[in-house]
């Protein structure tokens, strides 16, 4: 049962720049990751909303379904 | 050994063997018996004692405690256990009686005459502060005569110890008012005594007179732990507990120090000041600082003492970190001094090496400030050549080994860069090649003594860690990238060469390094990729440095950004591992949702091409859905970590179902819907998402209906989610959350037709 240490940082800055560099690559990959995400839902909704005038084959519809009752 | 026995209730009598000893003489037996209670509190659990064993042990232990024990190796040993028996002590502190007694004892035994019982009754004290904060009301008056006897005239432990004890009060209410501020309507567990506050007028002037007691190399000395640093420690965290009101207790005591020619007085009115430049606010300091600054900065250029310029220097960092920046109403940095300022700083950077090192870390702060200014012009363009010399030149000290004076030149550097505008663009291109020169150099050497190969080692940390922030600088503006793409090659292969070294710190900053160059790089990462993939295999591996795998897991899909389909030769290797890694027990938790993340990226990156691995990957989800669903937070800790937990799942959810949209194989996916919507329901039925958990939540919904179509339409009209939880989105005032939403309504829309 040694004395407890009870030293405390003495004059130090309180950043890390080593965290500060991995927070900002974590922040960066996130805002990637919702960047994709958003980019392939945009091409989703434009495939599903826009007529395709560039291509020949027509995107077939998606199967028309019976209105649901309420 | 009773550590394992005892959780597992196999020796039941041990305890209570242990106990009869204690009314045994001689002393020794006792002293023995005190200690072997003491460690076994120390190993362990209090929830495996009960409380009939807990009242005898601490019985034992006070009654050895007592002044009337004549043998002061028995008070020792029953004071150093009773600091290891006070986490069982719960009951005991509760009831009033119990509590008075073992605190008058502990009271008394730090004025035993013997110093070691001394210290260990403070370290009961320091240890009762954090543990029973709320029921110190009732002594705290006592306590504080204690210890200001003790910081006034007893041994250095000693008084250390006295001074922890307003330390740790100032924790404990640091964070109680962090939790008021934070939630008004919060029911605090703990309200606040303000004790601090109380205690102020007589804390202050004790604290300041331990200043004065400097030891003469302690700036040099990285382990030193003294009187002086301790009060000063203690005086900065007074500052954050009590604001402003301790500014008018502090002004009399430098303005009466700080030009007398004895150092000491100099240099403890300094710490004086620096110490308390974060808690009070800033209009109480601003004023105070404007005069002050004139005199910091002739006093770091004149002053022949080195603690005083060092502590200066450290002050004006002080200075800079809690008063200068876009959100200070008065700036204390203007047109007038900034050049002053700066030219003071760069002529301090050739100073001894601390205090060199605390003039970078001034103009770290100085520079961050500054981050807001905008793209184009920022106070510091016409100094910025001369300011990255200058660093450059420390890096080249021979003594930058010293003091951090290295690390803090880079670090300093680096925030320079990422503050930097538009305007200074062409010479943060210059420093590519010049850094990448600093780094060849590195690699060339022979081979070192092992020593100088962990100076080498840390050196390259330092030198990736540069070019990263410069990648990310100079890759991310259309006008600088063909300047970074010229000399790409030549980077990778230094980063390459690096990993040939065996440092984690090392392997870390080079491979966050090599994420910004992939995504600088985009698909023309392609021809990096089969020299580098052993290395990203051997970060994936890497559960010990856990933080070397967490990076290795968010370069992947900086990768599969890059590549995209491209990354398909690669992905069995690397689901095998990150397959691996989640059935690890010995991989550290915290990497597991950014792992689940990972899975979205990479089928977003292959498609359909995920296919073969939805059989492994899918019931990993499922199962780790299903402990997420309903592990509420205990704690805000656990819970936490529950909703980071629950973000990767629905990213991992969200990014198969975008990579399978439009595909053929999209009925691969069919028989997992209904457990995704289930898992989306019982999220929304808990009720504790936090907003990011929300927005990724309903976005997967809106995945789920785009990409399976009318084939989901039944499940989809089944869940909670599509209706109670789609409407309360959609009228989110979080605008992501809508957007999500919206998103989703309108799948769910075209879904149903």
């Amino acid at each position: 049962m040694a004395p407890h240490d009870i030293r405390r940082p003495f004059k130090r800055y309180a950043i890390s720049d080593q965290q500060k560099r991995r927070e900002i690559a974590l922040q960066r990959q996130a805002q990637q990751r919702r960047d994709s995400q958003h980019h392939a839902r945009c091409l989703a909704s434009s495939v599903l909303s826009l007529p395709n005038e560039n291509n020949p084959e027509p995107i077939p519809p998606e199967p028309t379904t019976e209105p649901e009752p309420e | 050994v009773a550590g394992i026995e005892l959780p597992h209730n196999h020796w039941p009598e041990l305890i209570g063997s242990l106990l009869s000893n204690i009314h045994q003489l001689p002393s020794h037996v006792k002293q023995a018996t005190l200690e072997t209670l003491g460690y076994l509190c120390e190993e362990v659990s209090s929830d495996v004692v009960d409380q009939d064993h807990v009242n005898k042990i601490l019985t034992a232990v006070v009654q050895g405690m007592n002044s009337s024990e004549a043998n002061n190796d028995v008070r020792l040993a029953a004071t150093r256990a009773l600091y290891n028996a006070l986490g069982f002590a719960q009951a005991n502190f509760t009831n009033d009686m119990e509590r008075d007694y073992i605190m008058r004892v502990v009271c008394e035994a730090t004025l035993s005459a013997e110093v070691k019982i001394r210290q260990a009754a403070f370290e009961c004290l320091v240890s009762i502060s954090s543990t029973y904060y709320e029921k110190l009301a009732a002594y705290i008056q006592d306590i504080f005569n204690i210890t200001a006897k003790a910081v006034k005239e007893d041994e250095e432990p000693v008084a250390l110890q006295a001074i922890e004890f307003w330390s740790s009060i100032c924790d404990e209410e640091i964070d109680i008012l962090d939790e008021y501020g934070a939630d008004f309507s919060a029911d605090s567990d703990v309200p606040c005594f303000y004790f601090i506050k109380q205690a102020l007028p007589a804390l202050v002037p004790m604290l300041l007179e331990t200043l004065l007691k400097q030891e003469e190399d302690q700036d040099q000395d990285e382990g030193a732990w003294n009187l002086a640093m301790a009060g000063g420690t203690c005086l900065g965290l007074v500052a954050r507990t009590v604001g402003d009101d301790i500014v008018p207790l502090v002004m009399p005591f430098i303005e009466e120090n700080i030009t007398k020619p004895d150092w000491r007085q100099r240099e403890a009115a300094t710490y004086a000041f620096g110490s308390i430049l974060e808690g009070p606010s800033p209009d109480k300091l601003t004023p105070i600082v404007n005069v002050a600054l004139n005199f910091m900065l002739s006093a770091l250029m004149k002053d022949p003492n080195n603690h005083v310029k060092d502590t200066t220097a450290w002050t004006l960092g002080r200075i800079f970190e809690f008063l200068h920046g876009s959100t200070i109403e008065t700036p204390i940095i203007t047109q007038a001094n900034c050049q002053q300022i700066i030219t003071v700083l760069l002529q301090s950077m050739k100073d001894v090496p601390n205090v060199a090192e605390k003039a970078c870390g001034a103009l770290y702060f100085l520079a961050q400030g500054y981050e807001d200014v905008g793209s184009v012009s920022s106070p510091l363009t016409p100094f910025f050549h001369d300011i990255v010399q200058a660093l450059l030149t420390v890096t080249h000290r021979e003594d930058s080994g010293e003091s951090r004076l290295r690390t803090a030149a880079y670090e300093t550097l680096n925030e320079v860069v990422r503050c930097s505008t538009d305007e200074t663009a062409p010479m943060v291109m210059q420093l590519l090649p010049v850094i990448m020169m600093e780094l060849h150099q590195t690699l060339e050497g022979q081979k070192l003594p092992s020593d100088e190969r962990e100076k080498q080692a840390e050196l390259q940390g330092l030198l990736c860690g540069c070019l990263q922030v410069l990648i990310q600088k100079v890759g991310s503006s259309e006008q600088t990238k063909y300047v970074f793409m010229q000399h790409a090659d030549q980077m990778m292969g230094l980063f390459l060469r690096v990993f040939a070294c065996r440092s984690a710190t090392v392997h870390e900053e080079a491979m966050l390094a090599i994420g910004a160059l992939a995504y600088a790089t985009g698909p023309d990462f392609a021809k990096y990729m089969q020299e580098f993939y052993k290395y990203l295999e051997m970060g994936l591996q890497n559960f010990e440095e856990y933080q070397v795998c967490a990076i290795t897991v968010g370069v992947v899909g900086d990768i599969c950004r890059a590549l995209e389909e491209k990354i398909l030769p690669y992905c069995d290797g690397i689901m095998t591992q990150l397959l691996k890694d989640l059935s690890s027990n010995q991989l550290h938790r915290s990497v597991k949702p950014p792992i689940f993340s990972c899975f979205g990226d990479i089928a977003l990156a292959i498609g359909e091409n995920f296919e073969k691995y939805l059989i492994y990957a899918m019931p990993m989800l499922q199962g780790a859905a299903e402990l997420s669903a309903h592990a509420s937070g205990a704690d805000d800790e656990l819970s936490e970590y529950t909703n980071l937990l629950r973000n990767g799942i629905l990213e991992a959810y969200s990014g198969i179902f975008q990579g399978f949209k439009g595909s053929p194989k999209t009925q691969k996916l069919m028989p997992y819907a209904p457990h995704v919507l289930q898992f989306l329901d019982s999220l929304y039925l808990e009720r504790d998402m936090d907003d990011m958990v929300t927005k990724t939540a309903i976005g997967v919904l809106g995945d789920l209906a785009d990409t399976l179509g009318s084939n989901a339409r039944h499940l989809i009209q089944q869940s909670v989610s599509s209706k109670d939880f789609l409407n309360e989105c959609l009228l989110s005032d979080d605008h992501l959350i809508k957007e999500s939403a919206e998103w989703a309504s309108n799948a769910i829309r075209i879904v149903s037709g």
